[in-house]
């Protein structure tokens, strides 16, 4: 199973998340993160969502099924090396009295996470990365006894400027602007 | 100083100049060019019916019985026409009811719109009376859908909704409007303006000249093209240029069940039409051909059989105006993204004159087989009368220029065989759905959308009861729908497979039906019963002369096969002539 992450734009419009992933249900194709946050254009949301599958023209399919929605304006579909990505986690251990003391500075210089928030009886870790590093991170803090743990989905910018798919030509062509 | 009587005036024209969001969805309909609704009014729908009211000199409104009957209607006639069928309903059932139709034309790219009243805006998501939440119900099955609040909206969300159901690949668009938005005045003039594309949304018409060129250089160093029409051709109205086109290059060609009537079956070059129970020739020669010419058709399972093994070892240009169908079933070595009717203009210039006497006669070759194993004996004359050759004497008589509307199962491959079509727009079928009732309101919409053609609907006796009430819709209108019911009495093509995939055990496929002749009459139509072939002709005669509505029954053999048969999943090679 390769992973994909699929870069959807489309008008911030209700419903629209809902036209999307249907298009997943209906092909049986599980979403393991999705995220959705408006773009520098106002009115156009970028939804960031990662699958895995092990048939690439399946994935190219799913791409211009996307794109049939009629407010989607554009679709790409990324395999990791083309992207940069990230993830961001937070991770709340209980610091009870008599407690096995947290090494802040590997916490900080080892793992580049920080402490975000504290009370007297817990702190709140913020880490940002893969979702390797964050997963080695949880296995480092699992002695501490993680009380909670919630992990964004991935956020992906491209590094070139076109995805996976070879796009029918009228899609190369789109222009991104209002 | 203004006496009473004038403020009053002013004031007039002031309510008459903002709408109310009833009125605003009758003014946009008039801008569309929409004089036609099939519907069902409702709760949530009553201030809609009560614009309507006003406009019935305009705008002209079947009552059908059901709303199903509304959605099937509108697909008759947007298929006879060209023009995008309308329906309403009301919320809830009406709704639900309409869902059908909706999902029978998204995959027959059929373009509908269609609106519902929905509960008022303060009620939405409180389970209030009659909600149904139509806009999740149908999203996997509209091309578009969209939920009014407010009148304002009205002007523009019909004019998008009319250009997404027309365009590109036409299909179905639902816009919900609630009570609120139907009573409410806009506060703002009404003012349309139709659109020709969006943002996110502008169907590529014209091909890219380098398609043209990839697929022209593939088309002519063909040594056996063969040309796979679909109901693209008459979508985009391009029969003059596809004829010209195949007259031109000499290319065999066969059409999908939706492709019928694309070109004239007396053309030299149509050879049939292939598929499930398509013809043997056009269905076997898929494997011996060298480059395949796809035009405005999608590959359907039902045409390809195992896909895999479907027209492996030829070359495909693929002339399509969606682009996600592109490589979807199978590879195209030259795509061509565009207008059917475009990309066939900009084609001819590049393509060279042909003369394929000699690869065509292969496909005639390949007629005897099939006229001697499937249509003598079909149409052979003994025994109990034969839905075949009830379907080849109304072509006979009608000369091939009815249009025809079936419903779903064995008679409507047997209408395909059979009749021979001689005019566009006359093969009026659900094909990708496959639902069955679909016929008797989908013809009542035919003879509305082509009053000056003769309408003749071939219909199983299980279809029939799926939307008998509409019995009572053509009644109302007056017109001179012809129904024939062939009926055996059995659930026909579902016992054929039981017959041939799971050892004749008929499993619910027997029918003990009602008097049909009995029920038309009791709604006011004229009807006739034939059990006997030497009755036939005169009874086809006395229908084809009626000036009403009019069901005719046959009762035909009971066990019937159709073939062939490309049996469901395997290749197109093991096709079945008996």
């Amino acid at each position: 199973m390769t992973q994909y992450t699929i870069c959807v734009y489309g008008e911030n419009a209700v419903g629209l998340l809902n036209k999307i992933t249907i298009i997943f249900t209906r092909r049986r194709i599980n979403i393991d993160s999705l995220t959705v946050s408006e773009t520098v254009r106002k009115g156009v949301s970028r939804f960031t969502i990662v699958i895995k599958h092990d048939k690439r023209e399946e994935v190219e399919k799913l791409v211009r099924q996307i794109r049939k929605v009629v407010e989607v304006m554009a679709v790409f579909g990324y395999l990791n090396h083309d992207i940069v990505y990230n993830e961001i986690a937070l991770f709340k251990i209980p610091t009870p009295v008599n407690s096995k003391p947290i090494d802040i500075d590997t916490i900080n210089k080892v793992y580049k996470a920080w402490v975000v928030y504290w009370e007297l009886d817990y702190v709140v870790i913020e880490k940002t990365g893969t979702e390797e590093e964050i997963f080695e991170f949880f296995r480092y803090l699992k002695p501490y006894g993680i009380t909670e743990f919630v992990r964004s989905g991935r956020v992906a910018v491209g590094k070139t400027p076109q995805g996976l798919v070879e796009y029918l030509p009228e899609e190369m062509e789109w222009e991104y602007a209002i | 100083m203004k006496t009473s009587e004038e403020t009053e005036t002013l004031e007039a024209v002031e309510t008459a100049k903002f709408l109310s969001g009833g009125q605003a969805l009758m003014e946009s309909f008039l801008q569309e060019g929409v004089d036609l609704i099939f519907g069902y009014p409702g709760g949530a729908i009553m201030p809609i019916y009560d614009a309507l009211y006003d406009y019935t000199d305009r705008i002209n409104h079947v009552l059908v019985r059901h709303e199903q009957g509304a959605g099937h209607a509108a697909e008759g006639f947007a298929r006879v026409s060209g023009k995008v069928g309308v329906c309403m309903a009301t919320s809830g059932p009406g709704a639900t009811n309409l869902v059908t139709p909706i999902a029978d034309a998204i995959i027959d790219c059929t373009p509908l719109v269609a609106i519902t009243g929905q509960v008022f805006s303060g009620l939405l998501g409180t389970d209030a009376f009659q909600e149904t939440d139509v806009i999740g119900v149908t999203m996997p099955i509209c091309k578009w859908n969209y939920q009014v609040v407010d009148p304002d909206e009205i002007p523009e969300v019909m004019a998008k909704a009319f250009f997404i159901a027309r365009s590109g690949k036409p299909g179905p668009v639902l816009i919900d409007i609630t009570k609120d938005a139907q009573v409410k005045a806009m506060t703002k003039p009404f003012s349309y303006k139709k659109i020709d594309k969006l943002l996110s949304y502008s169907p590529r018409v014209t091909p890219k000249p380098e398609q043209l060129e990839k697929a022209a250089e593939l088309i002519n160093k063909a040594k056996r093209p063969y040309i796979l029409f679909g109901h693209g051709i008459l979508i985009s109205q391009a029969m003059e240029e596809f004829r010209e086109f195949v007259e031109k290059t000499d290319i065999p060609c066969a059409s999908t069940l939706l492709g019928i009537s694309g070109i004239s079956v007396d053309h030299p070059n149509y050879m049939g039409w292939l598929g499930m129970h398509g013809m043997y020739a056009p269905n076997v020669m898929t494997d011996r051909c060298d480059v395949v010419i796809a035009i405005g058709m999608r590959f359907d399972d039902r045409v390809t059989g195992d896909a895999a093994k479907f027209v492996k070892q030829a070359k495909i240009v693929h002339i399509e105006i969606d682009p996600a169908e592109i490589n979807k079933i199978k590879h195209a070595d030259a795509p061509v993204v565009g207008d059917a009717k475009e990309a066939l203009k900009m084609l001819m210039p590049l393509v060279k004159q042909g003369d394929f006497t000699a690869w065509k006669n292969e496909f005639r070759k390949l007629e005897a087989p099939e006229k001697e194993l499937v249509s003598d004996r079909d149409l052979q004359g003994e025994g109990q009368i034969k839905m075949a050759e009830v379907v080849k004497m109304v072509s006979e008589k009608t000369k091939g220029q009815a249009c025809i509307v079936v419903d779903v199962g064995q008679h409507q491959m047997v209408t395909a065989r059979y009749y021979d079509f001689r005019k566009p727009h006359s093969y009026i079928a659900s094909g990708g759905l496959g639902t069955m009732g679909f016929a008797i309101p989908a013809a009542l919409g035919a003879k509305f959308g082509a009053p000056d053609r003769e309408v003749v609907a071939f219909i199983g006796d299980g279809c029939f009861q799926m939307t008998i009430q509409e019995l009572g819709t053509i009644a109302q209108s007056g017109l001179p729908v012809k129904l024939v019911i062939l009926n055996n009495n059995f659930l026909g093509m579902v016992r054929q497979w039981q017959d041939l995939f799971f050892e004749k055990r008929y499993s619910f496929v027997e029918l003990h039906n009602p008097d049909f002749i009995t029920i038309a009459k009791g709604f006011g139509l004229e009807a006739d019963k034939v059990t006997s072939r030497e009755n036939l002709s005169e009874a086809l005669d006395q229908m084809l002369a009626s000036d009403k509505g009019y069901v005719l029954e046959v009762v035909v053999e009971k066990e019937e096969n159709v073939f062939p048969m490309v049996p469901a999943g395997t290749s197109v090679s093991e096709i079945r002539l008996k």
